[in-house]
């Protein structure tokens, strides 16, 4: 593949090709992290986890990410549910979760090598993006101790749908090509996310949670 | 007028720059995470907070805490805690045992109270990851009216402040389903209430089924208790002190918008549970109004005082309460001096000088009399002078000894009068310590919006040239509280 010259030259220069198109896909998806929060509302668990969440996906494929997101949630929720009833520190408690989750991923490795279930080559996944994945666990049950379980299922539901937004954006062949050949987009993206940082509108979901205030014409009208 | 509602609602995005940020100093946002430091500081201004029983810094004092000296009810809170989160609430205590009941009836003992201590210690429960500090404090006793609006926990009221002013207020009412919490994403009930008077008005409930974004239901009674109850109209006690004690909260914060969570302490009246730097925006759903419109009325406003700002709030934002009760019961609300268009007889509608024919005036609203009145002086400019003639040449007595007698004189008039000119009937009244008859006569007016034609009673001059009788009132409701404006 060709590049333009600046492109080459920084390939040349030492910086390698995958940690380029890596800390391109980091720059992109938390744009989008910052769009969906700011302008749609969307909450997500930070920006970390749905970064690293979509760069995890990249490498394990989306059917094998989402699949071993749900392991982990699954999991989570039953360690969870377990140890709630045992008197424990919490950090204790999260460590306990961690152990269960890497041995019911093991399983889960052993059930698909045996049975597939349409989920063959599991072989070929890299240990880190399933661990990266695995992280999620901890973000899911912070939410989940200090707020509520329908806040953190909802956080979490976007986290992932956020984070596959990100993996079918920073997996097309195209656009990565592009943003290597054009580099100057760099600068746009840090504009555009100052342009969002000023933004003092309404977040679509400001528009359906007040929907009844902003359809309501007649009231207050007197007072004007 | 048409106006676009969208710029009245404030957003998370615009709280945050336009307000929280600029006004709320982080040295006074500090302050207001920290419960300590907060009563603290208001026990300096003299205003109210639960009373601390016991802190406990780390696990040390806890291992020493003397559980025997505590309470039969009281609170376990993180001082630093977010939402309502690492809140217990302890009832009563189990005869002979250390161990306390919660509002659901579960016990607790010694033990599990201690975990929950350590699990506030490490911080579990509050912002970021610091550790914190336990509060053991007084259980607030909701004062007795209120109770019986709530499941169990205190019904708490939220007053948006800014600029000294108090913007909007709400109460949250604990239900069955938010487990006697006055979290609304729990479920419990957000009530919107009128700034000017302290009534409440909307009544709001999350929907439970929604899961993507927080959406309400209107609803008009409480939800599960016992006996449910209608939530709109409700007088909120004390509702001038609260108002004041919510800017006394702001000011001595410095935060220039905040907003002040207050309970009713059935023994010590209102009691501040805590400031809020970043207060939530479903108030605009209970209020059915928008928080932005309010904000930037009040901006740069010179507010002199305490009394001063909350003159401002009432005047711009109140009213809301006439709409809400119109909207429920489907009745107009009027004052005890309600002005009203008054037509002459020579009016005729869409005629090109019908300003000419027609007049506003005040009507007295008098729930005493049964038949609407007017003075003579005004019957006869409404174009009656005629019919007031007729009237005297009937020669009809100055007085009558009983009603008797005034009756008879009333049958003997409709039995010889043929029907004519404008007087309809002929009616006893008591008047002046007489009892009289006077002519009733058809009066066209306007109140609140509406045309009637009125039977009116023509009396002689006195203060009230028009009077509104019980036969006419009954399709209102009378706010006595603006009697003198």
């Amino acid at each position: 593949m060709t590049y333009t010259p600046f492109t080459q030259w920084m390939i040349t220069t030492g910086v390698p090709q995958q940690v380029l198109e890596l800390l391109l896909a980091v720059m992109i998806v938390a744009t989008i992290v910052s769009i969906a929060r700011y302008i749609i509302g969307s909450k997500t668990y930070g920006i970390y986890a749905p970064i690293i969440l979509a760069i995890a996906y990249s490498y394990t494929g989306l059917k094998y990410g989402l699949a071993i997101t749900l392991i982990v949630i699954l999991t989570t929720l039953l360690s969870y549910t377990i140890l709630r009833k045992v008197r424990m520190h919490y950090i204790a408690r999260i460590a306990v979760n961690y152990c269960l989750l890497s041995i019911m991923l093991v399983v889960f490795f052993i059930v698909i090598g045996q049975f597939g279930f349409g989920l063959d080559n599991m072989s070929n996944i890299s240990g880190l993006a399933a661990i990266s994945i695995a992280a999620l666990s901890d973000f899911f049950i912070k939410q989940y101790v200090k707020k509520s379980f329908k806040s953190s299922v909802l956080i979490l539901s976007s986290t992932v749908l956020i984070a596959t937004l990100g993996w079918f954006v920073i997996t097309r062949d195209v656009i990565t090509v592009y943003f290597l050949n054009n580099l100057w987009i760099v600068p746009i993206l840090i504009v555009l996310n100052i342009l969002i940082g000023q933004f003092t509108g309404l977040r679509i979901k400001d528009l359906f949670r007040f929907k009844s205030v902003i359809q309501n014409k007649e009231k207050d009208n007197v007072q004007k | 007028m048409f106006r676009n509602r969208i710029k009245d609602v404030l957003g998370l995005n615009r709280r945050n720059q336009e307000y929280v940020r600029p006004y709320n100093h982080p040295k006074a946002k500090a302050l207001a995470d920290n419960k300590i430091a907060t009563k603290k500081l208001l026990a300096r201004e003299g205003i109210n907070t639960s009373e601390v029983y016991k802190l406990i810094k780390n696990r040390k004092q806890l291992a020493f805490l003397d559980w025997e000296s505590l309470p039969k009810s009281f609170v376990i809170k993180p001082n630093q805690g977010t939402g309502g989160n690492g809140i217990l609430v302890l009832y009563g205590r189990k005869k002979g045992e250390l161990a306390w009941i919660r509002p659901g009836g579960e016990v607790l003992s010694k033990k599990d109270l201690a975990l929950h201590i350590e699990n506030i210690l490490e911080g579990r429960f509050s912002m970021g990851e610091r550790s914190d500090i336990a509060i053991i404090e007084e259980r607030v006793r909701t004062d007795s009216f209120l109770k019986q609006y709530s499941y169990k926990g205190v019904p708490d009221i939220r007053i948006i402040c800014f600029n000294l002013v108090p913007i909007m207020a709400m109460m949250r009412i604990p239900t069955k389903r938010s487990n006697g919490t006055a979290n609304l994403h729990s479920g419990a009930i957000c009530t919107g209430i009128d700034i000017a008077t302290g009534i409440t008005t909307y009544s709001m409930h999350m929907n439970s089924r929604s899961l993507l974004s927080d959406t309400y239901e209107m609803i008009d009674n409480t939800q599960d208790l016992k006996i449910n109850k209608k939530l709109s109209g409700v007088q909120i006690p004390d509702w001038d002190k609260i108002l004041d004690i919510a800017v006394r909260c702001q000011k001595a914060s410095k935060l220039g918008y905040t907003g002040v969570d207050i309970a009713l302490d059935a023994d010590k009246g209102p009691i501040v549970f805590e400031l809020n730097a970043r207060p939530g925006l479903g108030i605009q759903v209970a209020n059915q109004a928008g928080l932005r419109w309010r904000l930037e009325k009040v901006k740069g406003l010179e507010v002199k005082s305490i009394k001063h700002g909350i003159r401002v709030a009432k005047n711009l934002f109140g009213g809301e309460v006439e709409d809400s009760i119109e909207a429920i019961s489907g009745r107009k609300v009027i004052n005890i001096n309600e002005k009203i268009t008054l037509y002459y007889k020579s009016y005729k509608e869409g005629s090109k000088n019908d300003n000419k024919d027609r007049e506003i005036t005040t009507a007295f609203v008098d729930t005493g009399m049964i038949t609407s009145r007017i003075s003579r002086s005004y019957a006869s400019r409404s174009g009656y002078f005629e019919t007031m003639r007729q009237f005297d040449f009937l020669k009809c007595p100055k007085e009558f000894p009983t009603f008797k007698d005034a009756q008879d004189y009333i049958d003997e008039y409709s039995k010889n009068s043929q029907p004519d000119g404008h007087i309809i009937r002929l009616a006893k009244i008591f008047e002046d310590g007489q009892i009289v008859v006077r002519p009733v006569i058809i009066i066209k007016i306007k109140v609140s919006g509406e045309v009637l034609d009125l039977e009116m009673i023509v009396t002689e001059d006195t203060t009230h040239s028009v009077i509104l009788g019980r036969n006419d009132l009954k399709d209102y409701l009378i706010d006595t509280s603006k009697t003198f404006k």
